[in-house]
């Protein structure tokens, strides 16, 4: 089958900084790819060159088997509407209520009527258990109940992809299982793709079908979970053994070597 | 040399006095500092040894750490470079050269990106209602709502008082001359050809262009228009498209509005103040003013409402840098915005007066 995402070679600079350098993955369709890595790897900006936010400075994102970047703004949008984003931090419109955030897509591009899309809005509503709390802002409710509003949003138009920036980043165990719980729930009964950035272990390991690993904006390790975690990496294995590793950033480790034995 | 944890102290007078202590031993030959009493050194004492290194070394002075343990001293040579290197916190040195020719990358991009913006924003206006996208009436009107009528008394108010102020400075000179009557004249043409399109730019610029560009980058930081544009609905016309309506539809209306009331304010100081014939005063205001000068001021507010529109949208839009960036591009939006109101309304009245 067909991917339905294939990121080839990409390169993203920023100024002098090289945030992904010959970054390739794919996505095929119905299966969930989590991106991780350790925080600063280039997970967020990935996600974004996928979804078309940041144009790459070399290779290219093939999304539905055409070059995103290379299409007019017609395509683009077109491209676009069959692909849902969830937002770090839900992204919601703030002066749209959350049942008029998600009919607002419905309403522009399939040209619902008004009244029938808020009655679909409160049905993607149900899907995250938010129906009662269709007509608040979003300032009057909780950050996880934004972050299930925003997925309720990027469900509007019925994606075939769904790209998720840290999901469960700022939640609440629970409330972080519960979004996984729903995420899963979604790829059995609506069969969509899905990117996740994630660095939590827990979320990666209950919804990964595959992963990529990134660190300094290379691509370490690729496959099923179980053949990424078996990958002989020091990166790879203090991840997943949830272990300070000597020098993350290259250079700053002396000095915490000083205070250790200054204080011994 | 023999030192104590006390010596070691980072605070600044004891900083000074140990530094001044090293100087004055190393003019007689190599400093030989005693550690040994030290025991444990707190994070403030081995910053205080590590700039004393450094500096010794920047000032070719032999300095040497005695009785401190030999793991101690391996660790602080190890990380001297880290702890004292520049780098980390300042960019490399870029010549005149360069930093000129990073400056002119970034004013033309910043031309392109308006020359863009302006020509998809009238795309949004213009033509998109021709192919099946219409304006999105529901932003235009809540605009019109906030720009205009919400703007009204402060225009009202500062226009009275403009009206006020030209006519008592009028009032001085032309009664020297018996002809207090032409405060009229000197009010109604200068409010309508002048200062009521110009004050309500300045106006709508400080109260609006501000509040919109503040509205937009806080978007922009919420990550609000990156989701827009993920769902194929473009920020220029759903946002600044919307926004430029009102303040072209709307900075008109508010005009009249400063025309009238400054007369207003004229006629207070003409009429109860030095007594002048209400029925001559307005009689003479009629006769003054022209439909030229009403229409040139109409054209002028219409010009500076979508210059304070399009510089308020884009600098919104172009914040980056968090809360930080939405004050530094509110303050941008205001000060461009008046600067071109200016520079137009000085090209306009060029204009006017070459061709009569």
């Amino acid at each position: 089958m067909e991917d339905v995402i294939r990121a080839e070679n990409l390169v993203v600079r920023f100024g002098d900084h090289m945030v992904l350098d010959d970054v390739s993955m794919r996505l095929s369709p119905g299966e969930i790819v989590v991106i991780l890595g350790a925080s600063g790897c280039g997970k967020t900006t990935l996600l974004r060159t996928l979804v078309g936010l940041r144009k790459p400075d070399g290779g290219r994102v093939m999304m539905f088997g055409r070059d995103l970047y290379a299409l007019d703004d017609d395509e683009r949008d077109e491209t676009l509407k069959r692909i849902g984003m969830l937002f770090q931090s839900g992204a919601l419109f703030s002066s749209l209520t959350l049942e008029e955030n998600i009919a607002l897509p419905l309403i522009e591009h399939r040209h619902v009527a008004p009244q029938v899309a808020a009655v679909i809005a409160r049905m993607k509503l149900a899907l995250v258990g938010l129906e009662t709390s269709a007509l608040l802002l979003p300032a009057e409710i909780s950050g996880g109940m934004k972050k299930r509003a925003g997925l309720a949003r990027a469900l509007a138009l019925d994606p075939e992809v769904l790209l998720f920036d840290e999901p469960s980043a700022g939640l609440d165990p629970v409330t972080a299982r519960a979004l996984d719980e729903l995420i899963i729930e979604l790829k059995r009964r609506l069969g969509v793709g899905m990117v996740v950035v994630t660095h939590e272990l827990g979320s990666i390991e209950a919804i990964a079908d595959r992963a990529v690993m990134l660190d300094r904006g290379h691509v370490i390790a690729e496959g099923k979970l179980s053949e990424v975690r078996a990958k002989d990496d020091p990166q790879v294995r203090a991840y997943f053994g949830r272990q300070a590793t000597r020098d993350p950033d290259g250079g700053s480790r002396p000095i915490v070597d000083l205070l250790k034995v200054a204080g011994e | 040399m023999h030192l104590s944890r006390d010596d070691l102290s980072p605070d600044e007078k004891t900083f000074a006095r140990l530094e001044n202590r090293v100087l004055r031993i190393s003019a007689n030959g190599p400093v030989r500092l005693d550690l040994s009493g030290c025991g444990a050194l707190s994070t403030g004492e081995i910053a205080v040894l590590a700039r004393l290194v450094g500096d010794a070394d920047e000032r070719k002075i032999k300095l040497e750490l005695a009785g401190l343990p030999e793991s101690l001293r391996k660790a602080l040579d190890a990380s001297l470079g880290a702890l004292l290197s520049q780098e980390a916190a300042t960019r490399p040195s870029e010549s005149l050269l360069e930093r000129m020719g990073e400056g002119a990358l970034l004013v033309a991009a910043n031309w392109q990106g308006w020359g863009r913006r302006s020509a998809d924003v009238a795309s949004a206006i213009f033509v998109d209602p021709l192919v099946g996208k219409p304006w999105v009436w529901r932003t235009i009107v809540e605009q019109m709502d906030r720009i205009g009528i919400g703007g009204v008394p402060l225009v009202l108010f500062i226009s009275l008082l403009v009206g006020v102020v030209l006519a008592l400075n009028g009032a001085r000179e032309l009664s020297q001359f018996g002809a207090s009557i032409y405060i009229a004249n000197l009010v109604g043409v200068t409010m309508t050809r002048e200062m009521g399109p110009l004050m309500t730019a300045v106006l709508v610029a400080g109260r609006s262009g501000s509040a919109v560009a503040a509205e937009l980058g806080t978007m922009v930081v919420s990550e609000e228009i990156d989701a827009m544009r993920t769902m194929a609905l473009p920020p220029n016309r759903f946002l600044v498209a919307p926004r430029m309506i009102a303040f072209v539809v709307m900075a008109p209306c508010l005009t009249v509005m400063s025309d009238i009331c400054g007369m207003a304010g004229g006629y207070l100081i003409a009429v109860p103040g030095m007594g002048l014939g209400s029925t001559n005063y307005l009689h003479q205001t009629a006769q003054t003013l022209s439909i030229s000068d009403v229409v040139t001021g109409l054209i002028k507010s219409v010009v500076f409402a979508a210059l304070i529109g399009m510089i308020s949208c884009h600098e919104g839009l172009n914040v980056a840098g968090g809360a930080e960036g939405v004050g530094a591009a509110t303050t941008r939006a205001v000060v461009r915005s008046i600067i071109a109101a200016i520079a137009a309304d000085a090209v306009f009245t060029l204009f006017f007066y070459l061709v009569g």
